[in-house]
Parts: C-alpha cells; sequence; structure tokens
C-alpha cells in the first residue's frame, strides 16, 4: 500500500478526517499520481541483442581498455554450427581438455542445452573488481 | 548480410587511419574463391557425413550475424576498432 494513502486511512481511523473527506484525499491523490505501469520498473523489459565485454586494466602504467560487442544471434549461429561437429572431433577435444585440466565431456553437451543458455544470457551480469582490472560482461 | 567494416588504428605517432571496407564488391571479386571454397567445404561434408546444404545455410547464417559486431581494443595511445555493419 503506498505510503500516503495508509496516512490517510489512519487518519480515518482515527478519527479526524470524515470517509467522505478520506475519499476525496485518496481520489486526489490517485490524480496527481501517474498510472503504475509507466513507470521503469514494471515496463517490460526489450530482448537483449547483444554480448558486451569490457575489460579495464592497467598494464605496465597504462590504461588500456577492450570493448567487445557480439551479436547474441552470432552465438545462436554458432551453436547451429557446433551441432555440425563431427562427433569423433568432440571426442578428441574432450581428451585434450581432460590433458589440459579441464574435465569437460563436450560429447554431452546438446545444442538446446546451449540454445537454453543463450536465450537466459540477457539475465546474466558477470562484474569482476580488482585492484589494476575492471571486467564486466552483460549483455544488452 | 554484413555490407561494410570498418578499421579504425590509432597509433601514438602519426595520424590515425580509418578504412571503410564494402564487403559486397570484394565479395564479387573473390567469387571464383568463394566457389572453389563452398566445393571444397561440401566434399568436406560429405567425408564426415554431414549434410552439405545445412552446412551451407549454417555457415551463412553465421557470416550473416556477424551485423552489428564490434571489437575496440585501447592500450595507452593505441587503439584498434574493428565493426561490422
Amino acid at each position: 500500500m503506498n505510503e500516503q494513502r495508509k496516512d490517510i486511512l489512519e487518519m480515518l481511523a482515527e478519527g479526524k478526517i470524515t470517509a467522505v473527506e478520506a475519499e476525496q484525499l485518496i481520489a486526489a491523490l490517485e490524480r496527481s499520481q501517474p498510472p503504475a505501469t509507466s513507470t521503469a520498473e514494471t515496463r517490460p523489459k526489450t530482448k537483449a541483442k547483444y554480448l558486451r565485454v569490457l575489460v579495464d586494466n592497467v598494464e605496465n602504467g597504462e590504461p588500456g581498455r577492450v570493448n567487445v560487442r557480439v551479436p547474441l544471434q552470432l552465438l545462436r549461429a554458432g551453436v547451429k554450427l557446433a551441432a555440425l561437429i563431427p562427433p569423433q572431433a568432440l571426442g578428441q577435444a574432450t581428451i585434450e581438455l581432460n590433458k589440459s585440466g579441464v574435465p569437460f565431456d563436450l560429447t554431452q553437451l546438446k545444442p538446446e542445452q546451449l540454445e537454453a543458455l543463450i536465450e537466459h544470457l540477457d539475465e546474466v551480469t558477470v562484474e569482476v573488481d580488482q585492484p589494476d582490472a575492471k571486467v564486466r560482461v552483460f549483455c544488452e | 548480410m554484413p555490407q561494410v567494416v570498418t578499421v579504425r588504428v590509432n597509433r601514438p605517432t602519426g595520424r590515425p587511419v580509418r578504412i571503410w571496407v564494402p564487403l559486397l564488391p570484394i565479395a564479387l571479386v573473390l567469387l571464383p574463391v568463394l566457389v572453389l571454397a563452398a566445393v571444397v567445404a561440401a566434399v568436406a561434408a560429405a567425408v564426415y557425413r554431414v549434410n552439405a546444404l545445412t552446412a551451407l545455410r549454417t555457415g551463412w547464417g553465421v557470416v550473416s550475424a556477424l551485423r552489428g559486431t564490434r571489437i575496440d581494443v585501447e592500450h595507452g595511445r593505441t587503439a584498434v576498432l574493428v565493426a561490422i555493419h
């Protein structure tokens, strides 16, 4: 409940104002406030189109900046392309990943899982803050 | 499909360089090479038992989706920007 509306109802309960006055005050309050649907919080979010990667760092005393914008459509196309990779190639890649200390089985990764991952990417924001570097990954 | 690639290079010394590369004329010039690449891709698809048409469509999808990509790298007074429009 809105704070001002609550105050009016409390005044009515305490007998400071009549029911008619309370009704008039609430009506005036509603006229002075914009409809709730037009606020930024309730407005439907537009679908993200790009994946952004921003890196700010200082190397050898000089500031550096990397700003990458990748269309999410490109990631979707990449997933479709990855689905065409022959299973034997994925098996070999998995073996190499394991050798490098990355225990990840690429053969278990299904295209529909990647699709779902990309679909929900727009809700993801990754921020890494360090004294000499700052990384932000988000969708817009 | 992407139309233009913009490349901008700023160096600590000298003037900044900005190049606009129109892709359509370049694609026309490189058409024989592209046809050859498509044939090689079709053979590779047959060897690995992948539907060549699906592979071609997917490859085209990747190329088409490149539009809007932007890579901007700055370090000190040096900067490189590659943007696909």
